[in-house]
C-alpha cells in the first residue's frame, strides 16, 4: 500500500473535534477511508460529514439572530 | 459619548502564510520560496484589500519582512494608501522568507520567542528595511504577543510607533492542546479589549503615565469572552474563518459571527459609551486549496459577508472604521489609565442563559460568572506589574501569560473529583447543620454606574433549608483605581425572620499559568485580628488558624510578588485562613459572620504588589 495523503477536503477527525483536538486525517485509497493518526477513528466521507454535523450538538443557538444582549 | 463602535481591519501579504506550507505543500518537499505559494498569498491579500475597499471600509496594510523584498506587494501597499487613506503598518509577524531564513539562521517566527538581542536585531532590521522602502516610519506593528521588553525597546528606537497588536486573548495551554500540542502561543491573563500597556508587563494596563509604554494595545481578533473562557480562542471570534473552524455554521450560514459583533457592539453600555472590534484574517486562510472542511468558496464568501455587515453598520452610522494609529489617537483623547474595561457577557451560542462578568483595569483582570452565584472565576494581580520575560535565553522561552490566583477552569473551581478544593471566590451560607454554597445558585447580573463605581447586582438567590428559607442578594463593587473589589450581601425575606444565617466569605486561590500545580512553599497566610495575629508559611501541612473579630486576612504569594488581603467593610466577623496539602494545593482566606433578616454585610478583596 502506498503512502497516505490528504483527500478531497483537508478533513479533521471529528472524534478527536469533539473533545477539542483538531487533528487533520489522511486519507487511505486503498480502503477509501479517512483515518486519524492519534486516535483510532476510521470512516468514509460520507460518515465524517455526518459526525461533523453531530458535532454541533452543542451549539443549540448557532443559527439564532440574537438582538438582546441585556 | 455618544455610543462610539471603532473597527480596527488589518490586512498583511504574509508571502508564505502560516500553515500554507504545511497545509497545502503537503506531499511536497518543504521550499518556502515556492512560487506558486508566493503568488497565492499575494493574490489573497489583494482579494482581502479589494473586499475592503469595494465597502469603502479603510485598513491597516502590515507589511511583513518577507512582503518587503516584493516590488508588488510594496507597490500595492503605497497605492492603496494614496487611494482609500489605508495606514502602512509593519508587522512582525510574517518573518519566514528565504532571506529572513538566510540571515537569522532559524525557523523561528514569533518574534516574544526570540532571544532580546536577535528582537533587536530583526526589529532594526525590519524597521529600517521599511524606512527604506517607504520613506517613514511605521505608527503601528504587531505581532500575536509583544513582550514588555520589546515593545519598551521599540518605543525607545522608534518613538514614532503609537499602536500595536499585543495579544491573543485567552490563547494559551487551551490552544496549544487543540493544536495537538504543537502551537506554542501561550499568552493567557490580557485585557480582551484594547489597553495601554505597561512598561512592566504588556497584559497589564499601566497605572499612570510613569508606567505608560508609549503604545495603545489592541488584541488579535475581538474574541468571545464566554466561548474562548473554555474552549478553543480560534473557533470564536472576529475572524470569518475561525467560526468556519469552529464548524459554528450550516448550508453556508454563519448568524453565530453578527451575534458575535452585535454583543461587541452591545458593550458600549458598560464603557461610557464605546465599543471596539478588530479583525486580522492571515492570508493562509483563505487559500484555494480550503481551510480543513471549508472550501475556499465558503472561506472567501464568509470574509465578504463579514465586511459587507461592518459595512452596513457604518451605512447606518453605527460603526466608525479606523486605521490603527488613527484608532491610538482615539483612544488616548478618551480613556484615562483607570478607567475600567466592563463586559457583561452572555452565552449567544450553546443556548444557555449563563452571563459572564468581565472587569479589567490596572490593578487586575477578574471573571464573575453569575451562573455559579456570581462566583469570580479567574482573577489576575496586575498591581503586581510582574516582570516576566519571555524568549531564548530569559529562561522563559515560551510562557507569556500573566498569572492568576483563581483560574477555575485550570484549577477545579466549586467541583472538585473526591478530594480537595479548587480555585474560586464564593459564598457558603449555613444554618442548624445544613450548609449551601452560592456557586450552586445560578442567576443572572444588572449593570450600573454611581460616579467611579461599575456595580454588579444580581438577582437574588433562593436558599431552602428543612426548616429556613430565605433571599440572598449580592453585589460587587468595583471602585476605579482602588485595587478593590466590595462585595455586598443581604439576606431577606427569611421564613422565620428571628434566625440567624451562618455566611463564610471565601476565596480558595493558588498561583499558575496553566493547569498544572506549581510550588505552594513559601506562601504566606496571616490573620490579624484587633488584638492577635496568627501567621503561618505554607508547607502543605493542612493547618488552620482563625481571630476573633478580624482586622484582616492575608496571603502573601511572593512567586507572584502579590499581597491578597480580604477585610471586612460593614459587620464583626472572624477571620481566618487553611492552608491546602499536597492533593489540594490551595489556600483559603475566609471571613465568618452571622446575618439577621434584612441585615447587610459588605466584605472586601484588595491586591497589592509586594517586593
Amino acid at each position: 500500500m502506498p503512502q497516505a495523503g490528504k483527500g478531497r477536503l483537508n478533513y479533521r477527525c471529528p472524534a478527536c473535534f469533539i473533545r477539542e483536538l483538531d487533528i487533520d486525517m489522511f486519507y487511505d485509497k486503498e480502503k477509501k477511508e479517512y483515518y486519524c493518526l492519534r486516535c483510532p477513528f476510521t470512516g468514509t466521507e460520507e460518515e465524517v460529514l455526518k459526525l461533523n454535523e453531530m458535532a454541533k450538538f452543542r451549539y443549540k443557538a448557532m443559527m439564532e439572530r440574537i438582538t438582546d444582549f441585556d | 459619548m455618544k455610543d462610539t463602535f471603532i473597527l480596527n481591519i488589518l490586512h498583511r501579504p504574509e508571502m508564505v502564510p502560516e500553515y500554507a506550507e504545511k497545509v497545502t505543500g503537503q506531499g511536497k518537499k518543504e521550499d518556502i520560496g515556492r512560487k506558486e505559494l508566493l503568488t497565492e498569498s499575494l493574490d489573497i491579500f489583494k482579494l482581502q484589500q479589494e473586499i475592503a475597499h469595494q465597502h469603502g471600509l479603510k485598513t491597516t496594510i502590515q507589511m511583513t519582512y518577507s512582503s518587503l523584498f516584493n516590488d508588488e506587494a510594496i507597490s500595492l501597499a503605497k497605492e492603496h494608501h494614496e487611494k482609500y487613506g489605508d495606514e502602512i503598518s509593519l508587522t512582525l509577524l510574517g518573518l519566514p522568507c528565504k532571506e529572513f531564513r538566510e540571515k537569522y539562521k532559524t525557523k523561528d517566527f514569533c518574534i516574544w520567542m526570540f532571544s532580546m538581542e536577535d528582537k533587536k536585531a530583526i526589529v532594526r532590521d525590519v524597521f529600517e528595511k521599511f524606512h527604506d522602502i517607504f520613506g517613514f516610519y511605521p505608527q503601528s506593528t504587531g505581532s500575536y504577543y509583544m513582550d514588555a521588553e520589546l515593545i519598551n525597546f521599540i518605543k525607545q528606537e522608534y518613538p514614532s510607533v503609537k499602536c500595536a497588536v499585543a495579544t491573543c486573548w485567552e490563547e494559551g495551554p487551551k490552544a496549544y492542546r487543540t493544536c495537538n500540542n504543537s502551537w506554542y502561543t501561550f499568552m493567557d491573563g490580557g485585557p480582551w479589549n484594547p489597553w495601554i500597556p505597561s512598561k512592566a508587563n504588556s497584559h497589564a494596563p499601566a497605572t499612570n503615565e510613569e508606567e505608560d509604554s508609549g503604545i495603545v494595545a489592541i488584541p488579535h481578533l475581538s474574541r468571545d469572552l464566554l466561548a474562548c473562557f473554555d474552549g478553543n480562542g480560534s473557533n470564536f471570534g472576529t475572524h470569518p474563518q475561525n467560526v468556519l473552524r469552529g464548524m459554528i455554521y450550516k448550508d453556508g450560514k454563519y448568524p453565530y459571527l453578527y451575534n458575535l459583533i452585535d454583543q461587541y457592539r452591545h458593550l458600549a453600555k458598560y464603557n461610557r459609551g464605546y465599543a471596539y472590534n478588530m479583525m486580522f484574517v492571515g492570508p493562509g486562510w483563505m487559500n484555494k486549496a480550503g481551510r480543513w472542511e471549508a472550501p475556499y468558496e465558503l472561506l472567501v464568501q464568509s470574509y465578504r459577508d463579514c465586511m459587507a455587515y461592518y459595512a452596513e453598520l457604518r451605512d447606518k452610522g453605527e460603526l466608525v472604521d479606523m486605521t490603527m494609529a488613527e484608532f491610538a489617537d482615539w483612544y488616548r483623547a478618551n480613556k484615562t489609565y483607570t478607567q475600567p474595561e466592563c463586559a457583561l457577557w452572555k452565552d449567544i451560542l450553546y443556548g444557555s442563559e449563563k452571563q459572564l462578568f468581565w472587569y479589567c483595569d490596572p490593578y487586575y483582570r477578574t471573571c464573575v460568572d453569575m451562573n455559579q452565584g456570581g462566583a469570580i472565576v479567574d482573577l489576575r494581580p496586575y498591581a503586581a506589574k510582574l516582570e516576566i520575560p519571555v524568549g531564548i535565553g530569559t529562561g522563559n522561552v515560551h510562557d507569556a501569560s500573566y498569572p492568576f490566583l483563581v483560574q477555575s477552569m485550570y484549577r477545579a473551581g466549586y467541583f472538585t473529583h473526591y478530594a480537595g478544593e479548587g480555585s474560586i471566590k464564593s459564598c457558603k451560607v449555613s444554618y442548624k447543620g445544613e450548609e449551601a454554597d452560592l456557586c450552586l445558585c445560578r442567576t443572572k447580573a444588572k449593570f450600573s454606574e454611581e460616579g467611579n463605581d461599575r456595580i454588579l447586582t444580581l438577582d437574588p438567590v433562593d436558599i431552602e433549608f428543612s426548616d429556613l428559607t430565605f433571599k440572598v442578594t449580592t453585589r460587587f463593587i468595583f471602585s476605579e483605581g482602588s485595587s478593590e473589589i466590595k462585595i455586598s450581601r443581604i439576606i431577606t425575606d427569611m421564613s422565620n425572620p428571628d434566625a440567624k444565617v451562618h455566611i463564610n466569605e471565601y476565596i480558595t486561590a493558588c498561583y499558575g499559568t496553566t493547569e498544572y500545580p506549581e510550588d505552594m512553599n513559601g506562601i504566606v497566610l496571616r490573620c490579624r485580628g484587633k488584638e492577635e495575629e496568627k501567621e503561618i508559611v505554607y508547607a502543605y501541612k493542612c493547618r488552620e488558624e482563625s481571630v476573633k473579630d478580624a482586622a484582616a486576612v492575608e496571603a502573601v504569594v511572593p512567586q507572584v510578588k502579590t499581597k491578597m488581603t480580604v477585610y471586612p467593610v460593614k459587620g464583626t466577623f472572624e477571620g481566618y485562613f487553611r492552608e491546602g496539602y499536597a492533593f489540594s494545593p490551595m489556600f483559603t482566606l475566609g471571613l465568618n459572620t452571622e446575618l439577621s433578616n434584612n441585615e447587610e454585610m459588605i466584605t472586601c478583596l484588595k491586591l497589592e504588589k509586594v517586593d
